[in-house]
């Protein structure tokens, strides 16, 4: 099991359908042929996870271009 | 990619070729290092580059003749450097190399004369440990001892005698030279596997030795003759220190290939004195004459570093400067970036490191076209991209918007082609190019008004786009379908002869589609009557040749003719026409690496006094985005500035270029052909996206109509999440290889307002759209990722 990034910065938001605030949910991530898993806020009955702007202009698009140039 | 595809581009750059004063030196000393480390004032490590040639030197080094001075491209531009003097100075000043001698082994060689070569060869042998023993009359050194004390002090010729004996060289004596005749005879019975004569030492006489004058004529590669395993060195008129150096190399050289059974003459050829395939341009070189030297045998510091100074160190790397993607690293050139570039695409394990480097090649043919031997960096690039595509190792993120855009502007929504209003048939079919359309609807939409009205024999127009993008990015699954499709659409109007706007179409019909009949723009327009709207601009202009038409002169007329005929006042830049630069979208440079992008639109604008006109929409785009004001010669035709302009222009932004095109199908259809278009069958949703929000986008390369199916989605489904504390939704979908997310609040009036949006293409669970398939033409990259 890999955490090639770990964030929680998701406060305020709930999931509508749900009403559960979020929590961190453990998932699995897939891109270019490999999968890892990490922790990011999602809701705890329905797995909806939620990747915040920080998250993915940051450390998510540095591990994608590390993925493609595998 | 094959290996021979590696070896003949590098075969084309040159750069790392020797230089002519290197080719010229019997044993290939490298001048140009030695003079360069002498003028940084390091002399201790020209002196390491020296030992790595010259055997023995603190001795050899006071000898050189200077034999490279014949070729040395100072000459004639205040005379050769004076290699001589830098050589006496580096072994005088600088510390010696320490060698260690190899584990000695059991092969011995019998030496005959005492001379310069023996000596060389001597030392050449025992480096490697073999055993050398030189048998000599009289006294060691030869003629070397009639040299005056200022220009070999014995001492030196000492030190090098005991450094022999140190190395385990034995020198015996000998009574006469018939015991060396003798030894001629019987070296192998003396257990010696060869033997070597030196007969630059006075004190032989061959008559004596028995050698006859067919012994004298030995191999110059391998000082062979032909007596098995004898070698022999003779003195020569010309060079005769140089030529008993070099002979002493040689033969030492070829008798250690003995000792390993290996053939002594194999694979030896870059040892021979050669021409230079160096390129080296003089223009601009200012003549410096030579040093005066008080004492040549014992330069100064100063006047040696003055003197090595002159050199002008020799390099081709005529096709780096105007080029900021071979300039963006130092001590890279072609020849090592397509070694690297190769390298990186036959990577089993690890990173492609090179990847992005790859995909940063404008390819836009410059560097082709200022290499003497017209190496192009781009073409090699190309095959590299194949490569990667096909072997699906291609960065999906690389070209990803510039695909989709592709696939956009040939969909039934974009594209169409009709022939003129009123008409069955077509003589020409106007074919504007996808970015024409997107910049400059209008403008385009006048250009088609004024052909139809003056071309006879009926103008359709057809719009989509040329497949340029598809081609660039190395997807040939793509660019065949895009190809076959046009070819087809273009049979079905009868074959007319297709006007091409855009320099890029132009290049990539006669690559792609050379069978259909085309004509530049520029062409038609300049055996036409002006427009009645057509106005210079009050001030003067640079023209901007695109480099997409470096190679299309009836273009560059054409564009000039017109430009004249309108009484436009132009100047050519310093690089212009078959010179032209690029501006940094070609090869998707832009795409891939936007910072890469903007050092090739600075390169171009940054000694620009004036406007451009550039004849690529993009081009002009691209210098109006960089912030120098740029127009495209149609405006000047349709639409021309009333006043000069002075601040540039924004050019429409991802988006907007996408409405552009939808708009100008609308448009066209409804004004010309009376057709009535179907409505877009979105939500209509209100939606209101602020200006920073906007920019944003442009940014990330979000479109406004992804946004728009994110909060269609939201709207019909509910948002992902909601935060009670702001009253912000969350939305998000994943409508292609792309999840997007939209921060939104729903006003009172009901309008959508857009906080922000970001997106990744790495896939989670449970997000809608998962799994949803890309357009098939993306040939699969977009469908798996790459991974097709």
């Amino acid at each position: 099991m890999a955490y090639a990034f770990s964030k929680f910065g998701a406060e305020g938001w709930s999931c509508p359908k749900c009403q559960q605030p979020l929590q961190p949910v453990e998932v699995n991530v897939k891109y270019m042929g490999s999968s890892f898993f990490v922790e990011l806020p999602g809701c705890p009955t329905c797995g909806t996870i939620l990747v915040d702007e920080e998250l993915a202009v940051g450390r998510m698009l540095e591990v994608e271009k590390l993925l493609e140039d595998k | 990619m094959q290996h021979h595809i590696l070896e003949s581009f590098e075969q084309q750059c040159t750069q790392d070729a020797p230089p002519a004063c290197q080719c010229r030196c019997p044993i290939h000393v490298e001048a140009g290092s030695v003079a360069s480390l002498v003028a940084s004032g390091h002399v201790d490590e020209a002196r390491k580059v020296l030992e790595r040639h010259l055997p023995l030197a603190a001795l050899t080094g006071r000898l050189c003749e200077g034999p490279c001075q014949e070729k040395c491209l100072r000459q004639d531009l205040g005379g050769s450097i004076n290699l001589p003097v830098l050589e006496t100075y580096v072994v005088t000043c600088g510390r010696p190399v320490k060698s260690f001698p190899l584990p000695g082994t059991s092969h011995r060689a019998a030496l005959v004369g005492g001379g310069l070569s023996s000596l060389v060869t001597a030392s050449e042998l025992a480096k490697k440990g073999h055993k050398a023993v030189v048998y000599h009359l009289g006294p060691l050194g030869g003629y070397l001892r009639e040299l005056s004390p200022q220009r070999l002090p014995p001492l030196v010729l000492q030190e090098a005698i005991e450094s022999l004996r140190r190395l385990k060289a034995q020198f015996i004596e000998a009574s006469s030279l018939t015991e060396l005749a003798e030894l001629l005879e019987t070296f192998e019975a003396k257990d010696f596997k060869t033997l070597f004569i030196g007969l630059d030492d006075p004190a032989l006489d061959p008559k004596a030795l028995g050698l006859s004058v067919v012994d004298l004529e030995s191999d110059p590669v391998t000082m062979g003759i032909s007596r098995p395993n004898v070698f022999v060195v003779t003195q020569q008129r010309n060079n005769p220190h140089a030529s008993a150096i070099c002979g002493g190399k040689k033969a030492s050289g070829s008798m250690a290939r003995l000792f390993q059974n290996v053939s002594p003459g194999t694979a030896r050829e870059k040892e021979a004195i050669s021409e230079t395939k160096l390129v080296v341009s003089l223009t601009g070189v200012e003549p410096a004459p030579q040093m005066h030297l008080a004492d040549p045998l014992s330069p100064t510091p100063q006047e040696a570093a003055a003197e090595a100074g002159r050199c002008l160190s020799c390099s081709c790397l005529s096709c780096l400067p105007p080029c900021p993607f071979l300039r963006q690293r130092p001590g890279i050139y072609p020849k090592k970036l397509a070694r690297e570039f190769y390298n990186n695409i036959i990577t089993a394990f690890g990173n492609r490191s090179s990847n992005r480097f790859i995909n940063s090649c404008a390819q836009c043919g410059l560097c082709g076209q200022l290499c003497p031997n017209g190496a192009d960096l781009g073409q090699f690039v190309d095959l590299c991209r194949l490569d990667m595509v096909s072997t699906n190792h291609m960065p999906v993120s690389a070209h990803e918007y510039p695909l989709e855009d592709q696939v956009f502007s040939n969909s039934p929504a974009a594209a169409f082609l009709r022939h003129q209003p009123g008409t069955s048939e077509s003589t020409y079919l106007l074919f504007p190019g996808c970015q024409l359309t997107a910049s400059l609807p209008e403008t385009t939409t006048d250009l088609y008004r004024y052909l139809s009205s003056h071309l006879a024999g009926g103008v359709g127009l057809w719009t989509g786009c040329c497949g340029a993008p598809g081609r660039w990015s190395g997807r040939l699954g793509l660019t065949g379908r895009t190809t076959e499709a046009m070819a087809k659409a273009w049979q079905q109007a009868g074959s007319p002869k297709v006007i091409l706007a855009c320099p890029s179409c132009r290049l990539t019909f006669s690559r792609q589609l050379p069978f259909v009949a085309t004509i530049g723009l520029w062409e038609v327009l300049s055996g036409l009557e002006l427009p009645p709207t057509a106005a210079p601009l009050p001030g003067p202009a640079l023209l901007h040749d695109p480099c997409a038409a470096r190679l299309d002169e009836a273009g560059q007329d054409g564009v000039r003719a017109v430009l004249t005929a309108l009484g436009q006042e132009f100047f050519e830049p310093a690089l212009t026409r078959r010179l032209t630069m690029c501006c940094g979208y070609g090869g998707l440079v832009d795409q891939a690496f936007p910072q890469m992008g903007e050092l090739f639109v600075s390169e171009r604008v940054k000694d620009a006094q004036h406007p451009f006109i550039a004849w690529c929409v993009m081009c002009r785009d691209r210098f109006n985005a960089f912030g120098h004001p740029a127009l495209h010669p149609l405006e000047l035709l349709f639409s021309p500035p009333e006043a000069m302009i002075l601040t540039p222009e924004m050019p429409p932004g991802i988006s907007k270029r996408r409405d552009n095109r939808l708009n100008f199908r609308h448009q066209m259809l409804s004004e010309f052909w009376h057709e009535t278009v179907s409505e877009d069958p979105s939500m209509n949703l209100n939606i209101d996206i602020p200006g920073s929000v906007l920019e944003q986008f442009e940014e990330q390369r979000i479109l406004v109509s992804d946004v728009t199916k994110v909060l269609e989605h939201a709207a019909q489904n509910g948002p992902t999440f909601v935060n009670q504390q702001t009253g912000h939704s969350l939305a998000c979908l994943r409508p292609r290889q792309v999840t997007f997310w939209v921060d939104y609040e729903v006003r009172t009036d009901g309008t959508y307002l857009v906080h922000r949006a970001w997106c990744h293409r790495m896939t989670l669970p449970n997000v809608n759209g998962e799994g949803q398939e890309s357009p098939a033409s993306l040939e699969g990259f977009a469908k798996t990722g790459g991974r097709v």
